[in-house]
């Protein structure tokens, strides 16, 4: 929720490996032991620490998912969905895509008869749910989130899970502070799902300002809410190339074509590279 | 190169070939001892044999002669470890006798020809090789020719895995790249053809039943991670980064890696783990286990071209998967021009073809993240896009009533798709359960995945040419054009600048690095219920008309370099017109003008 949170989900490098991963999973991530299937609990008591600890390890999870997908008696439906439920509010990155796509359809029955696989049921609801979260629906992610549909999945999941709900507000608050200079509280309020006091509080731990006599909540200035019209130039890197290969140093020349734009400082250039920059004057 | 110099059995080729063959050879096989025992105890499972043998005698002589020779001289270059002979065969001989007397039927099987090679197991296994993805490309495979092809793989792949030692083979680059890409092919087609069950004989069913191991997925990591650790490739590239020097990473590549063979080898499977987890729908994954390689062409690892451009297309297709777009037209571009540029050299290779089709699905594939990402991208590449896709690309760029282009072109574009696992052909009952209620095929489940990005980002072109004309503009106003109500909207705003974000590689190593980047030349902002557009434009562009013709200046440069010195042509000219001839050319005539000079002294 703070700026150390939302930077690390604008890293990639961090997503896939996020400074909380403990030595033995990164091994078991980074390795071939990852599909050694007696490795899975190790790897599943990790995703209920991430539960209880409000941590989150997409790589790690999709590690089980792939387990499951090779060796389908090894399913667990409760650790599929608890993992769904983790990916669920790392929206508007793919994590959710992601781990469905490791869920091949199923030929097997559920491992035990007696208790019906959840899967199948609340598999539609979370779908549904990530669906909104994605869309920016936040007002309506919380009405389904809330109604009597979605019953099982909070008393038997996301009350586990530390921080759900918390999770989801900084969804919102990613897509809302890149997207808003200002906003009114009370909107701000249906996408937090907050009210007065709360909603206050809220606001003040993200170091936002609320204008009481307005109900205007000001968005401090981010990479994303700045904007700034720009004339965006060419700038080609010739690599200076001693082959006579002319056939191979043009496909270079054509590569390194990228358009930078023009506010940009340039990144220090290394000696064997002549920056051939046209400027265009508008 | 050796291309150019005609081969023994080559030659023979389009001669008669009637003349005898005097493989001596032959003439032992099927006589030592057995034949010979035969009238004393013929038992069933002798005679058995022996009529075994003579169906194979028969089949021998089947084989026409100038393939026995073809045969004979691949199996010598083999021993020999010469590269340059293996590659004609292998490049030339081995296609052109496939024309000439196999486009339908099959090879002679090893067994028969097993007496030419003086039944050198080795290379009876790499003929197998050969054999079945003859039948695999040219005909269909059956179960046993299935089967069989694991069973040789793996006979292949145990050999150089453990042997003592490194094995002292040699082979081109080119078919240890065709050995891992047609291992990986078999296995996606086993997979495919074991999917649909309602097709299967009884025979068929009994024998999967049986065989779960065969083809399965454990087996065929196991295979390429066997060969990435045995080569310690992955040290390699990263010793490679490090700039070691070339004795520093043969000491850490040990003696396996320091071998062509198994460096190639592993390189390639680690681009084979790419395929093979894209397959299985784990975009993560596969580019996890490239994050030693470096995407550029600049050092290239291997001049095998098929392989780059399965690399390159599996890499700009995860990208899609992980919503990173400019990282995937990053690939496109990079690799599609690459092939614009290399055409000219390829148009005679075996694989052109296959380089083509991709090279089309990877385009189609450009046009879908250009529809969802639109950035100014390179104007080679999209002028082709518009030639080919132009009539998809204008209805995907329009939102909701697109997604049926982006249907159309995902399912033509993507991976063959798998499933990890067998239907229950062990048990009949979920057999026919799995029957009844047939599962989504995988193309289909990542196809709705997709869509379902596709839906969430449906209102943005609207919105987009709505923004377009105004700077600043009330919401309320903006929700009235649009007909639709505000918070809504205001919702569909925030995803608009959402998928005007993307995290993508700026200059991170690994492919799954990368910083969120603004992907969109329009960006806006709401200040309470006032809406802010900036946007951006570009410049003039010189580069391109620069490059062209820095080109054209090159290849002027390159054919005058390469024109032999007018004053050589002097001698061979008539003497009589001798005095004629030295005047065209005196004058310095500007590019290409030499030859016109030329080509008018003759016609004088």
């Amino acid at each position: 929720m703070d700026g150390g949170q939302f930077e690390a989900m604008t890293s990639a490098a961090t997503w896939a490996s996020p400074p909380t991963r403990p030595p033995l999973i990164e091994t078991l991530v980074s390795g071939v032991d990852r599909y050694n299937p007696s490795n899975v609990s190790i790897l599943e008591d990790y995703l209920y620490h991430q539960i209880r600890s409000e941590e989150y390890d997409c790589l790690a999870n999709l590690a089980i998912l792939k387990l499951y997908q090779f060796n389908p008696d090894l399913y667990n439906p409760d650790v599929v969905i608890n993992i769904l439920i983790k990916a669920l509010t790392s929206s508007p990155f793919p994590d959710f895509n992601l781990c469905i796509s490791l869920l091949d359809e199923r030929t097997a029955p559920a491992p035990s008869a007696d208790e019906p696989d959840p899967l199948p049921q609340l598999l539609p609801l979370l779908t549904q749910l990530h669906a909104l979260l994605h869309q920016c629906r936040f007002p309506a992610f919380w009405a389904l989130y809330r109604s009597d549909n979605v019953e099982q999945l909070r008393d038997n999941y996301t009350v586990e899970c530390v921080g759900f709900e918390d999770a989801v507000r900084e969804v919102a608050v990613r897509a809302v502070k890149a997207a808003f200079t200002s906003i009114g509280s009370e909107r701000l309020g249906t996408y937090l799902d907050l009210s007065k006091d709360d909603l206050k509080a809220y606001v003040e731990k993200l170091g936002w300002t609320l204008d009481a006599s307005t109900g205007v909540v000001s968005i401090p200035p981010n990479p994303d809410n700045q904007i700034e019209s720009t004339v965006v130039q060419e700038n080609i890197q010739l690599p200076r190339t001693s082959s006579r290969n002319s056939s191979a140093s043009d496909t270079r020349l054509i590569s390194n074509v990228h358009l930078s734009r023009a506010h940009k400082s340039h990144r220090a250039r290394s000696a064997d590279v002549i920056t051939c920059c046209i400027r265009c004057v508008n | 190169m050796s291309q150019q110099r005609k081969a023994l059995w080559e030659a023979d080729l389009d001669e008669d070939l009637q003349d005898v063959d005097l493989n001596l050879a032959i003439g032992t096989y099927g006589q030592n001892g057995l034949y010979e025992d035969a009238q004393s105890r013929i038992d069933e499972a002798t005679l058995l044999a022996v009529q075994q043998q003579m169906a194979q005698q028969a089949a021998f002589a089947q084989i026409p002669d100038v393939v026995k020779r073809f045969i004979a001289h691949f199996h010598q270059a083999v021993l020999d470890n010469n590269l340059a002979e293996i590659t004609v065969a292998y490049e030339s001989g081995w296609n052109r006798l496939t024309e000439k007397f196999y486009s339908k039927t099959e090879w002679p099987e090893a067994e028969v020809i097993a007496p030419l090679v003086n039944d050198d197991q080795i290379f009876l296994v790499l003929y197998r090789e050969l054999y079945y993805r003859h039948v695999y490309s040219r005909l269909s495979p059956d179960i046993d020719d299935r089967f069989h092809s694991y069973e040789n793989s793996c006979e292949l792949f145990n050999y150089l895995l453990n042997s003592d030692g490194p094995v002292p083979l040699e082979l081109p680059e080119q078919w240890l790249w065709d050995i891992i890409d047609e291992f990986i092919y078999q296995f996606q087609s086993f997979c495919v053809w074991r999917s649909k069950v309602k097709s299967k004989t009884e025979e068929e069913l009994s024998l999967l039943a049986d065989a779960n191991q065969v083809w399965s997925s454990y087996s065929v990591l196991n295979v390429l991670y066997s060969l990435i650790q045995k080569s310690k490739i992955n040290e390699h590239l990263v010793a490679l980064q490090e700039g070691k020097s070339a004795e520093e990473i043969a000491e850490i590549v040990g003696e396996y890696g320091t071998r062509p063979l198994y460096k190639l080898l592993g390189y390639f499977s680690i681009i084979g783990l790419l395929r093979v987890h894209s397959l299985l729908g784990d975009f993560t994954l596969a580019l996890k286990v490239m994050e030693n390689v470096e995407l550029n062409q600049k050092s290239p690892f291997t001049r095998v071209t098929a392989c780059h451009v399965t690399t390159y297309y599996y890499v700009g297709f995860c990208y899609i998967m992980l919503r990173r777009y400019p990282d995937a037209i990053r690939a496109f571009v990079s690799i599609l021009n690459f092939i614009l540029r290399m055409r000219q050299y390829h148009t005679r290779s075996y694989q052109y073809d296959q380089i083509n089709k991709t090279a089309d699905r990877m385009y189609a594939l450009f046009a879908i993240c250009n529809a969802l990402s639109p950035t100014r991208v390179d104007d080679n590449i999209s002028n082709i896009v518009k030639e080919r896709y132009g009539e998809q690309f204008s209805k995907m760029s329009r939102g909701e009533e697109g997604i049926p282009a982006f249907e159309e072109l995902f399912l033509y574009a993507c991976p063959k798709f798998i499933s990890a696992n067998p239907p229950p052909y062990d048990d009949a009952d979920l057999l026919a359960a799995y029957v009844e209620d047939h599962p989504v095929e995988p193309a289909q489940r990542h196809l709705s995945l997709f869509l379902s990005e596709v839906r969430a980002q449906a209102p943005v072109p609207t919105l987009r040419s709505f923004l377009k004309l105004y700077t600043s503009l009330d919401a309320k106003k903006l929700a009235g054009f649009l007909d639709a109500d505000e918070e809504e909207m205001v919702q569909q705003l925030m995803v608009m600048k959402q998928s005007s974000r993307s995290v993508s590689r700026v200059d991170e190593k690994g492919l799954l690095d990368g910083q969120m980047i603004s992907t969109s030349d329009l960006d806006f902002v709401i200040n309470d219920n006032m809406v802010h557009i900036a946007e951006s434009t570009v410049g003039r562009r010189y580069a391109g008309w620069f490059i062209r013709n820095t080109e054209h200046a090159q290849r002027v440069l390159d054919t005058l370099r390469a024109s032999p010195l007018p004053a050589l042509q002097k001698p061979t000219g008539p003497s009589a017109e001798g005095g004629k001839d030295a005047a065209p050319v005196a004058p310095a005539a500007p590019a290409g003008g030499k030859k016109v000079a030329w080509g008018s002294t003759k016609a004088a």
